[in-house]
């Protein structure tokens, strides 16, 4: 008889739903335009950006890496992510799939995979993104240092509670 | 890498502190309606128990259980107790709940933010906005 296996990969969803005060094409541009996605994306104020990479196109990646700032849990890490657009529709959907990593000793090692949509809805003379993530959490590959953070297991359950 | 500071309590001690306090003070339904009460105006202690079914020196125990919280402050003039709103205590909880939001709800604040700001300056040329 075979041992038990703990799972290795820990699986959430969530969405979100967002108002925001611009058309759908404004909105597209603050994702297609690198200059414009680096003022939103990248955490300016608890982080430090090392790399902001765009290749906003299906099949493009895109590259990041930040050093995390004095207020993180995770001060002074490297945290990198590595973004693919697997589906574009101007102004309207967006979706990607994306790696995070941490980097030891140089080497980059994912603790998360997720794919992310972007749906860009008309409303009134705004715009409602509708936001819907799927995610893999890799529990062996978060080393142990960072692990004792809860980093992981409190992303678990924002995401669980955002789920419900 | 340097240790990290063990998470439990996160960067600033006493924080999870006034936390605990906020919410347990907030978790009973008598107090929570004194605090709605008192967002509306500052009013005596008695004026307070007027309307609830309790006793006056039950709604002193529920007040100093939210003046420890940090929600509620009291002052005695003369020999009138009044009670008031403290604002600050509320800024502790809606920065501990700030702090628990998803990487992408901040995100999506900031994206709401830099459209809103760049509404304001649109300029007909994009190619040489600032990447601050």
């Amino acid at each position: 008889m075979e041992t038990m296996q703990q799972p290795t990969v820990n699986h959430s969803t969530f969405t979100l739903e967002r108002s925001v005060p611009a058309s759908p094409d404004r909105v597209f541009s603050a994702f297609s335009d690198p200059a414009k996605k680096i003022r939103w994306h990248a955490d300016g104020r608890n982080s430090e950006v090392l790399a902001f990479d765009v290749d906003f196109r299906v099949g493009g990646v895109d590259h990041y890496r930040y050093r995390m700032g004095p207020d993180s849990p995770l001060k002074g890490a490297i945290l990198s992510n590595e973004t693919h657009y697997l589906e574009i529709q101007p102004s309207r959907r967006i979706v990607i799939a994306y790696t995070m990593g941490i980097e030891t000793n140089g080497e980059n090692r994912p603790f998360s995979a997720s794919l992310a949509t972007f749906e860009l809805l008309p409303s009134g003379a705004g715009t409602e993104i509708l936001f819907t993530e799927q995610s893999a959490f890799f529990e062996n590959s978060d080393g142990p240092e960072w692990r004792k953070q809860g980093w992981t297991s409190l992303l678990n359950k924002l995401a669980e509670a955002l789920a419900e | 890498m340097n240790a990290p500071t063990p998470y439990p309590g996160g960067p600033e001690a006493g924080l999870s502190d006034n936390i605990h306090r906020i919410f347990h003070a907030l978790g009973d339904p008598t107090r929570r309606a004194l605090v709605e009460r008192l967002s509306e105006a500052p009013v005596t202690v008695s004026q307070l128990a007027e309307p609830l079914a309790i006793t006056l020196a039950a709604v002193v125990q529920h007040l100093q259980i939210l003046e420890e919280s940090g929600l509620v402050r009291t002052e005695k003039i003369g020999r009138v107790r009044t009670c008031r709103i403290e604002p600050k205590g509320f800024s502790v909880m809606e920065q501990w709940i700030r702090d628990r939001r998803t990487a992408w709800e901040r995100r999506f604040d900031r994206l709401s933010d830099f459209l809103a700001e760049t509404e304001e300056t649109c300029s007909p040329k994009s190619d040489d906005q600032p990447g601050e």
